[in-house]
């Protein structure tokens, strides 16, 4: 068994398997390899087993997967051999004979035999009287599921007339101009680019604080349905565009419009929480289930409390809003820092949410917001004060 | 003459016994259940319409695994008859029959799998232990 010649050999096969199991076990299989588990399970259970170690079920399920996929592997290249695409009953019984060749089977050795009567159906027609109707556990539905693309209408279902003789008519059809005049791409000031169609039938003047805005006012919102967002290029498909999506309304100029939307009201818990000074533990037992707002929520609490002590300290990306209750500020001072610890792993996600908008640098814009900002954040900072 | 009607009378008998068992098939459930196949199938390249192929390759893998399954019960049964202690415990631990990787890879072996499990990984305390007495 273990010669001295056969051991790289052994390795070289063991190297190829690893390639192969890896091709072959990839990560979108879980589904079918765990319903294979729960099968080779309950026919372990038949059998007398009372227990697995998983380690032993994974192995011999997954062996089990791969008995299904080369016996089907064999019959299909049977079937091409000749010369068939769709495979037989004897493709199969044939496929079988191969696999089970290393052990064995009646009338292996006869040359003139026929598919029919093959000791490998023979073997499997006493196992299925033999064998006890043990049905599948569970209800499985169809799948891998299939998703029904809707494709693009092209130029001659949509009826449309092509825009020149070298465009034919079996191609999409171009997307309608007002989806992507008023579209606002967050995050970067390129936008034709994403289109890749040069129309030039709207312009968007682009300030870097408008994907910001937007964002802020998406997060502020907080799933209510925003028509109040749409600036300019007020077309219907926009407003259903906007209504459905909040990334595709159209961009606000700086100060362009009162924002109409209902301040947001912090779950009362939160409230107390920032009031007693003990977030630390129920923020960590929230988990992921806190909502984004809810986060950022404490931690504008937080910093409200910190924002008296400094003024027009670096910060980096003051985002301005019109309601006062809900500020994003990213660049903070030391002493907020002290006072709330925990502040310093949401201040990264923060960082990182700025880092994204943060595109060009306008100063004189951002003094000028600072300075409102600090107002504001005098005149309301009534409660953060006495905790203070 | 005279054999070659009967070889295929013969054949004829041969093929209505598989037509017969495959028409069998669709009244036997097996456990391994027709989607788990049909995906596997699918993936493999494997085309045919007909269902009845489909509950065939079915039977077969559960009769494969059924088989492994066996040699495995017996290499369990085998060492548990070859332990010999008097502990209560052993006793009533002998009734339990785990499969284990141990067996798993022995049996699986005769079929020319060749399965190579590790023999403890260093990161818990009961590393090195019997794997037969090591509840997993």
């Amino acid at each position: 068994m273990k010669d001295g010649g056969l051991e790289n050999k052994k390795e070289l096969e063991n190297s190829k398997k690893q390639s192969n199991s890896s091709k072959f076990r990839s990560k979108s299989d879980d589904f079918a390899l765990s319903i294979a588990k729960v099968a080779v399970a309950q026919v372990c259970e038949s059998i007398g087993f009372q227990s697995f170690q998983h380690s032993a079920l994974e192995t011999l399920s997954d062996v089990a997967a791969r008995y299904i996929y080369t016996l089907g592997k064999t019959a299909n290249f049977n079937a091409n051999l000749a010369g068939r695409l769709e495979s037989n009953v004897f493709d199969v019984i044939q496929g079988l004979e191969e696999l089970e060749s290393g052990l064995g089977f009646a009338g292996a050795s006869d040359v003139n035999r026929c598919l029919a009567n093959s000791g490998v159906v023979r073997d499997i027609v006493h196992f299925v009287g033999d064998a006890v109707d043990v049905p599948f556990a569970y209800d499985i539905p169809r799948f891998p599921v299939v998703k029904d693309r809707k494709g693009m209408g092209s130029f001659w279902e949509k009826g449309e007339e092509p825009h020149g003789e070298h465009i034919p008519s079996w191609l999409p059809a171009f997307p309608d101009p007002e989806t992507y005049a008023t579209q606002s791409t967050v995050g970067n000031g390129t936008m034709s680019g994403s289109n890749g169609v040069k129309t030039g039938l709207v312009r968007v003047e682009w300030k870097v604080e408008r994907p910001l805005l937007n964002f802020q006012q998406q997060f502020a919102r907080n799933g209510n349905v925003g028509d109040s967002s749409c600036g300019g290029g007020d077309s219907t498909k926009a407003k259903e565009a906007s209504n459905s999506n909040p990334y595709l309304a159209a961009p606000l100029h700086f100060g362009e419009k009162e924002v109409d939307v209902s301040p947001v009201v912090l779950p009362t818990k939160l409230s107390n929480e920032v009031a007693s000074r003990d977030p630390i533990p129920e923020n960590r037992f929230l988990g992921n289930q806190v909502s984004v707002l809810e986060t950022f929520a404490t931690a504008i609490e937080a910093m409200k409390s910190g924002i008296c002590e400094y003024d027009g300290s670096r910060q980096k990306n003051v985002l301005y809003n019109q309601r006062p209750t809900v500020h994003f500020k990213i660049g903070i001072g030391k002493k907020s820092l002290n006072s709330a610890p925990y502040f310093i792993s949401k201040n990264k996600d923060l960082q990182k949410i700025a880092y994204w908008f943060e595109n060009g640098n306008e100063k004189d814009d951002r003094k000028r917001r600072a300075e409102i900002f600090s107002k504001e954040s005098m005149e309301c900072s009534h409660e953060s004060v006495k905790n203070e | 003459m005279n054999p070659n009607p009967q070889s295929s009378d013969g054949k004829h008998d041969d093929d209505s016994a598989l037509s017969d068992f495959l028409a069998s098939l669709m009244d036997y459930t097996p456990t391994i259940p027709d989607e788990l196949v049909k995906h596997y199938l699918a993936k493999s390249g494997f085309q045919c319409p007909d269902v009845r192929l489909i509950r065939l390759v079915a039977v077969a893998t559960q009769k494969f695994v059924a088989e492994v399954a066996s040699d495995a019960l017996q290499h369990c049964k085998a060492r548990q008859a070859a332990v010999v202690k008097d502990k209560r415990d052993k006793q009533q631990k002998d009734k339990r029959l785990i499969l284990v990787m141990d067996d798993l890879s022995k049996s699986l072996h005769e079929y020319g799998v060749n399965v190579k499990h590790q023999e403890y990984f260093a990161d818990s305390p009961s590393t090195g232990i019997d794997p037969a007495s090591r509840e997993e």
